[in-house]
Protein backbone atom coordinates (compact mmCIF):
# COMPACT_ATOMS: atom_id res chain seq x y z
CA UNK A 1 0.00 0.00 0.00
CA UNK A 2 3.18 2.26 1.15
CA UNK A 3 4.25 1.67 -2.72
CA UNK A 4 1.52 2.34 -4.27
CA UNK A 5 0.50 5.82 -2.26
CA UNK A 6 4.33 6.98 -3.09
CA UNK A 7 4.14 6.38 -7.00
CA UNK A 8 0.87 8.09 -6.92
CA UNK A 9 1.94 10.85 -4.86
CA UNK A 10 4.92 10.96 -7.30
CA UNK A 11 3.13 10.89 -10.50
CA UNK A 12 0.38 13.33 -9.26
CA UNK A 13 -0.40 13.57 -6.07
CA UNK A 14 -3.50 14.30 -6.92
CA UNK A 15 -7.09 12.82 -7.22
CA UNK A 16 -9.17 15.41 -9.10
CA UNK A 17 -6.48 15.42 -12.04
CA UNK A 18 -5.90 11.94 -12.01
CA UNK A 19 -9.73 11.13 -12.03
CA UNK A 20 -10.24 13.49 -14.52
CA UNK A 21 -7.47 12.49 -17.41
CA UNK A 22 -8.15 9.16 -16.69
CA UNK A 23 -11.92 9.97 -17.81
CA UNK A 24 -10.53 11.63 -21.30
CA UNK A 25 -8.38 8.44 -21.82
CA UNK A 26 -11.54 6.21 -21.18
CA UNK A 27 -14.03 8.48 -23.49
CA UNK A 28 -11.54 8.81 -26.24
CA UNK A 29 -10.65 5.10 -26.05
CA UNK A 30 -14.68 4.38 -26.68
CA UNK A 31 -14.91 7.18 -29.14
CA UNK A 32 -12.05 5.50 -31.13
CA UNK A 33 -13.39 2.07 -30.85
CA UNK A 34 -17.12 1.88 -30.43
CA UNK A 35 -18.44 2.10 -33.84
CA UNK A 36 -21.73 4.18 -32.81
CA UNK A 37 -19.61 6.38 -31.40
CA UNK A 38 -17.55 6.55 -34.99
CA UNK A 39 -19.26 10.36 -36.04
CA UNK A 40 -17.97 11.89 -32.95
CA UNK A 41 -14.21 11.13 -33.58
CA UNK A 42 -13.86 14.47 -35.34
CA UNK A 43 -14.68 16.02 -31.86
CA UNK A 44 -11.69 14.36 -30.47
CA UNK A 45 -9.23 16.96 -30.49
CA UNK A 46 -11.52 19.59 -29.11
CA UNK A 47 -12.85 17.09 -26.61
CA UNK A 48 -9.44 16.92 -25.02
CA UNK A 49 -8.39 20.15 -24.78
CA UNK A 50 -11.59 20.84 -23.12
CA UNK A 51 -11.15 17.89 -20.79
CA UNK A 52 -7.54 19.21 -20.01
CA UNK A 53 -9.05 22.09 -18.72
CA UNK A 54 -12.21 21.33 -17.01
CA UNK A 55 -9.66 18.85 -14.90
CA UNK A 56 -6.90 21.89 -14.08
CA UNK A 57 -10.43 24.20 -12.40
CA UNK A 58 -11.86 21.37 -10.99
CA UNK A 59 -8.65 20.95 -8.68
CA UNK A 60 -7.83 24.89 -8.41
CA UNK A 61 -11.38 25.17 -7.35
CA UNK A 62 -11.38 22.54 -4.73
CA UNK A 63 -8.40 23.59 -3.47
CA UNK A 64 -9.49 27.22 -3.18
CA UNK A 65 -12.35 26.59 -1.63
CA UNK A 66 -11.23 23.40 0.93
CA UNK A 67 -11.83 24.23 4.31
CA UNK A 68 -8.79 22.73 5.44
CA UNK A 69 -6.43 25.12 3.11
CA UNK B 1 19.16 18.04 -31.88
CA UNK B 2 15.70 18.78 -30.85
CA UNK B 3 15.55 22.23 -29.11
CA UNK B 4 12.25 22.36 -27.44
CA UNK B 5 12.66 18.95 -25.83
CA UNK B 6 16.15 20.22 -24.67
CA UNK B 7 15.04 23.49 -23.64
CA UNK B 8 11.79 21.82 -21.74
CA UNK B 9 14.38 19.62 -19.95
CA UNK B 10 16.78 21.86 -19.16
CA UNK B 11 13.97 24.22 -17.48
CA UNK B 12 12.41 21.53 -15.63
CA UNK B 13 15.94 19.97 -14.41
CA UNK B 14 17.07 23.42 -13.43
CA UNK B 15 14.36 24.19 -11.04
CA UNK B 16 14.89 20.67 -9.17
CA UNK B 17 18.72 21.23 -9.34
CA UNK B 18 18.29 24.32 -7.21
CA UNK B 19 16.28 22.21 -4.83
CA UNK B 20 18.37 19.67 -4.46
CA UNK B 21 21.28 21.80 -4.86
CA UNK B 22 20.72 23.65 -1.93
CA UNK B 23 20.63 20.59 0.71
CA UNK B 24 24.41 19.48 -0.71
CA UNK B 25 25.11 22.88 0.12
CA UNK B 26 24.20 22.69 3.70
CA UNK B 27 26.05 19.00 4.05
CA UNK B 28 29.27 20.56 2.11
CA UNK B 29 28.81 23.70 4.97
CA UNK B 30 28.20 21.81 7.90
CA UNK B 31 29.59 18.04 7.57
CA UNK B 32 32.54 18.33 4.61
CA UNK B 33 32.24 18.93 1.25
CA UNK B 34 33.71 15.66 0.55
CA UNK B 35 31.22 13.11 1.39
CA UNK B 36 28.28 16.32 -0.05
CA UNK B 37 29.95 15.86 -3.94
CA UNK B 38 30.37 11.88 -3.62
CA UNK B 39 26.65 11.76 -2.22
CA UNK B 40 25.82 14.02 -5.34
CA UNK B 41 27.91 12.33 -8.12
CA UNK B 42 26.37 8.71 -6.64
CA UNK B 43 23.15 10.36 -7.43
CA UNK B 44 23.33 11.42 -10.26
CA UNK B 45 25.10 8.21 -11.46
CA UNK B 46 21.73 6.56 -10.70
CA UNK B 47 20.04 8.66 -12.31
CA UNK B 48 21.49 8.27 -15.61
CA UNK B 49 21.45 4.54 -15.55
CA UNK B 50 17.94 4.56 -14.79
CA UNK B 51 17.53 7.14 -17.90
CA UNK B 52 20.11 4.89 -20.00
CA UNK B 53 18.33 1.92 -19.44
CA UNK B 54 14.63 2.56 -18.92
CA UNK B 55 14.74 4.47 -21.82
CA UNK B 56 16.91 2.14 -24.21
CA UNK B 57 14.29 0.01 -23.43
CA UNK B 58 11.10 1.41 -24.29
CA UNK B 59 12.73 2.96 -27.61
CA UNK B 60 13.62 -0.60 -28.54
CA UNK B 61 10.82 -2.55 -27.23
CA UNK B 62 7.16 -0.65 -27.48
CA UNK B 63 5.47 0.15 -30.17
CA UNK B 64 4.86 3.98 -30.94
CA UNK B 65 1.30 4.15 -30.72
CA UNK B 66 0.83 2.88 -27.51
CA UNK B 67 3.92 4.58 -26.26
CA UNK B 68 3.07 7.41 -27.54
CA UNK B 69 -0.36 6.88 -25.07
CA UNK B 70 1.44 6.30 -22.05
CA UNK B 71 4.19 9.17 -22.79
CA UNK B 72 1.55 11.33 -23.13
CA UNK B 73 -0.85 10.39 -20.26
CA UNK B 74 1.99 11.11 -18.14
CA UNK B 75 3.28 14.14 -19.75
CA UNK B 76 -0.38 15.55 -18.67
CA UNK B 77 -0.46 13.94 -15.20
CA UNK B 78 2.80 15.27 -14.37
CA UNK B 79 2.01 18.71 -16.59
CA UNK B 80 -1.01 18.96 -14.68
CA UNK B 81 0.54 19.01 -11.28
CA UNK B 82 3.67 21.25 -11.99
CA UNK B 83 0.94 24.02 -13.84
CA UNK B 84 -1.43 23.69 -10.64
CA UNK B 85 1.49 23.92 -8.17
CA UNK B 86 2.32 27.38 -10.08
CA UNK B 87 -0.56 29.33 -10.63
CA UNK B 88 -1.64 28.43 -6.86
CA UNK B 89 2.04 30.01 -5.94
CA UNK B 90 1.11 32.95 -8.48
CA UNK B 91 -2.01 33.24 -6.77
CA UNK B 92 -0.85 33.54 -3.57
CA UNK B 93 -2.49 30.23 -2.17
CA UNK B 94 0.62 28.07 -2.08
CA UNK B 95 3.95 28.84 -0.24
CA UNK B 96 6.30 30.45 -2.66
CA UNK B 97 9.69 27.54 -2.50
CA UNK B 98 12.06 29.36 -0.08
CA UNK B 99 15.51 28.29 -0.69
CA UNK B 100 17.24 30.40 2.06
CA UNK B 101 14.48 29.04 4.80
CA UNK B 102 14.86 25.56 3.54
CA UNK B 103 19.07 25.78 4.17
CA UNK B 104 18.28 26.79 7.59
CA UNK B 105 16.29 24.73 8.43
CA UNK B 106 18.74 21.68 7.29
CA UNK B 107 21.72 23.49 9.00
CA UNK B 108 19.40 23.70 12.03
CA UNK B 109 18.93 20.11 12.11
CA UNK B 110 22.19 19.13 11.45
CA UNK B 111 23.66 21.51 14.29
CA UNK B 112 21.06 19.78 16.25
CA UNK B 113 22.91 16.25 15.27
CA UNK B 114 26.12 17.25 16.42
CA UNK B 115 27.40 18.64 13.26
CA UNK B 116 29.02 22.07 13.88
CA UNK B 117 31.41 23.09 10.88
CA UNK B 118 32.87 21.45 8.19
CA UNK B 119 36.55 20.86 10.08
CA UNK B 120 37.24 17.28 8.44
CA UNK B 121 37.33 15.94 5.46
CA UNK B 122 37.06 12.57 6.54
CA UNK B 123 34.24 10.76 4.73
CA UNK B 124 31.17 10.53 6.52
CA UNK B 125 28.07 8.29 5.62
CA UNK B 126 25.61 10.24 6.95
CA UNK B 127 26.60 13.52 5.06
CA UNK B 128 26.76 11.24 2.37
CA UNK B 129 23.39 9.86 2.31
CA UNK B 130 21.77 13.32 3.08
CA UNK B 131 22.95 14.35 -0.12
CA UNK B 132 22.44 11.33 -2.07
CA UNK B 133 19.14 11.20 -0.99
CA UNK B 134 18.01 14.76 -1.73
CA UNK B 135 19.64 14.75 -5.11
CA UNK B 136 17.97 11.68 -5.99
CA UNK B 137 14.46 12.63 -5.15
CA UNK B 138 14.67 16.12 -6.69
CA UNK B 139 15.94 14.00 -9.92
CA UNK B 140 13.99 11.47 -10.24
CA UNK B 141 11.10 13.64 -11.36
CA UNK B 142 13.55 14.89 -13.56
CA UNK B 143 14.53 11.26 -15.32
CA UNK B 144 10.74 10.49 -16.17
CA UNK B 145 10.62 13.91 -17.49
CA UNK B 146 13.69 13.39 -19.69
CA UNK B 147 12.52 9.96 -20.73
CA UNK B 148 8.81 10.65 -21.38
CA UNK B 149 9.46 14.34 -23.05
CA UNK B 150 12.77 12.93 -24.94
CA UNK B 151 10.59 9.93 -26.37
CA UNK B 152 7.14 11.48 -27.25
CA UNK B 153 8.37 13.97 -30.02
CA UNK B 154 9.69 11.45 -32.22
CA UNK B 155 7.99 8.74 -34.57
CA UNK B 156 10.91 6.61 -35.09
CA UNK B 157 13.34 4.40 -33.11
CA UNK B 158 16.03 6.68 -34.53
CA UNK B 159 14.12 10.03 -33.38
CA UNK B 160 13.17 8.28 -30.18
CA UNK B 161 16.88 8.07 -29.54
CA UNK B 162 17.94 11.19 -30.49
CA UNK B 163 14.95 13.03 -28.49
CA UNK B 164 16.32 11.26 -25.57
CA UNK B 165 20.00 12.12 -26.41
CA UNK B 166 18.54 16.02 -26.87
CA UNK B 167 16.32 15.78 -23.40
CA UNK B 168 19.46 14.12 -21.38
CA UNK B 169 21.76 16.79 -23.05
CA UNK B 170 18.92 19.72 -21.57
CA UNK B 171 19.53 18.38 -18.15
CA UNK B 172 23.12 17.41 -18.18
CA UNK B 173 23.33 21.55 -19.24
CA UNK B 174 20.66 22.55 -16.39
CA UNK B 175 22.76 20.42 -13.65
CA UNK B 176 26.44 21.80 -14.75
CA UNK B 177 24.90 25.44 -14.10
CA UNK B 178 23.79 25.19 -11.55
CA UNK B 179 26.76 23.27 -10.22
CA UNK B 180 29.03 25.99 -11.65
CA UNK B 181 26.81 28.93 -10.39
CA UNK B 182 26.13 27.40 -6.83
CA UNK B 183 30.36 26.79 -6.81
CA UNK B 184 31.11 30.16 -7.28
CA UNK B 185 28.47 31.57 -5.03
CA UNK B 186 28.80 29.70 -2.48
CA UNK B 187 25.24 30.50 -0.82
CA UNK B 188 21.50 29.14 -1.55
CA UNK B 189 20.33 30.05 -5.25
CA UNK B 190 17.32 32.16 -3.42
CA UNK B 191 17.09 34.27 -6.45
CA UNK B 192 16.60 31.53 -8.97
CA UNK B 193 12.81 32.53 -10.42
CA UNK B 194 11.70 28.59 -9.29
CA UNK B 195 7.82 29.23 -9.55
CA UNK B 196 8.34 31.19 -13.23
CA UNK B 197 10.20 27.77 -14.19
CA UNK B 198 7.74 25.62 -13.10
CA UNK B 199 5.14 27.54 -14.99
CA UNK B 200 6.91 26.66 -18.50
CA UNK B 201 7.42 23.34 -17.90
CA UNK B 202 4.01 23.10 -16.80
CA UNK B 203 2.84 24.46 -19.93
CA UNK B 204 5.09 22.51 -22.13
CA UNK B 205 4.47 19.23 -20.62
CA UNK B 206 0.38 19.75 -20.39
CA UNK B 207 0.84 21.23 -24.53
CA UNK B 208 2.90 17.84 -25.13
CA UNK B 209 0.92 15.73 -23.38
CA UNK B 210 -2.28 17.04 -24.83
CA UNK B 211 -0.70 16.55 -28.30
CA UNK B 212 0.78 13.49 -27.95
CA UNK B 213 -2.77 11.65 -26.52
CA UNK B 214 -4.41 12.85 -29.10
CA UNK B 215 -2.49 11.65 -31.97
CA UNK B 216 -1.88 8.18 -29.87
CA UNK B 217 -5.62 8.46 -30.51
CA UNK B 218 -5.52 8.75 -34.39
CA UNK B 219 -6.38 12.78 -33.82
CA UNK B 220 -5.65 14.69 -36.45
CA UNK B 221 -4.73 18.34 -35.59
CA UNK B 222 -5.42 21.29 -37.70
CA UNK B 223 -1.97 22.83 -38.72
CA UNK B 224 -0.29 19.64 -37.84
CA UNK B 225 2.44 20.25 -35.44
CA UNK B 226 2.19 24.28 -35.46
CA UNK B 227 -1.13 23.41 -33.44
CA UNK B 228 1.25 23.25 -30.66
CA UNK B 229 2.02 26.66 -30.30
CA UNK B 230 -1.96 27.22 -30.58
CA UNK B 231 -2.20 25.04 -27.47
CA UNK B 232 0.08 26.99 -25.75
CA UNK B 233 -1.38 29.98 -26.06
CA UNK B 234 -4.76 27.96 -25.21
CA UNK B 235 -2.92 26.85 -21.67
CA UNK B 236 -1.11 30.15 -21.26
CA UNK B 237 -4.75 32.69 -21.30
CA UNK B 238 -6.63 29.55 -19.11
CA UNK B 239 -3.65 29.75 -16.45
CA UNK B 240 -3.84 33.69 -16.72
CA UNK B 241 -7.62 33.76 -15.98
CA UNK B 242 -7.57 31.07 -13.30
CA UNK B 243 -4.55 33.00 -11.57
CA UNK B 244 -6.84 36.63 -11.90
CA UNK B 245 -9.86 34.55 -10.73
CA UNK B 246 -8.10 32.47 -7.83
CA UNK B 247 -6.21 35.91 -6.66
CA UNK B 248 -10.18 37.61 -6.29
CA UNK B 249 -11.53 34.36 -4.28
CA UNK B 250 -8.15 34.65 -1.78
CA UNK B 251 -9.28 38.72 -1.53
CA UNK B 252 -13.05 38.01 -0.74
CA UNK B 253 -12.10 34.69 1.60
CA UNK B 254 -9.87 37.41 3.66
CA UNK B 255 -12.37 40.38 3.64
CA UNK B 256 -14.76 37.70 5.15
CA UNK B 257 -12.48 36.32 7.53
CA UNK B 258 -11.68 39.90 8.77
CA UNK B 259 -15.49 40.32 8.96
CA UNK B 260 -16.11 37.20 10.86
CA UNK B 261 -13.66 38.30 13.34
CA UNK B 262 -14.81 42.16 14.07
CA UNK B 263 -18.66 40.68 14.40
CA UNK B 264 -17.57 39.19 17.40
CA UNK B 265 -15.77 42.42 18.83
CA UNK B 266 -18.62 44.36 18.28
CA UNK B 267 -21.02 42.09 20.16
CA UNK B 268 -18.47 41.88 22.91
CA UNK B 269 -18.35 46.00 23.09
CA UNK B 270 -21.86 46.12 23.29
CA UNK B 271 -22.16 43.68 25.89
CA UNK B 272 -19.56 46.29 27.72
CA UNK B 273 -21.36 49.45 27.32
CA UNK B 274 -24.82 47.87 28.69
Amino acid sequence: MKVIKAIYNFIVGDMVILIGVMLAVTILALINNVPALAPLRGLSGPFMVIAVLASLVATLSREAFSPTR
Amino acid sequence: MQWVVATASFLASAVEFVEAFTIVLVVGVTVNWRSALLGALAAAATLALLVATLGTALVQWVPIDALRMVIGTLLLLFGLKWLKNAIMRYAGLKARHDEQAIYEETRAELRARGEVEASSSRFDLFGFLLSYKSVLLEGLEVAFIVITFGLSAASSTVSRSSGLASAAFGALAAGLLVILVGAIVRVPLAKVPENTLKFVVGIMLTTFGTFWLGEGFGVEWPLSDAFLLILIAIYLGASFLLTVWLKRVKKQQQAQAIEKQAVPATEYSKEVSR
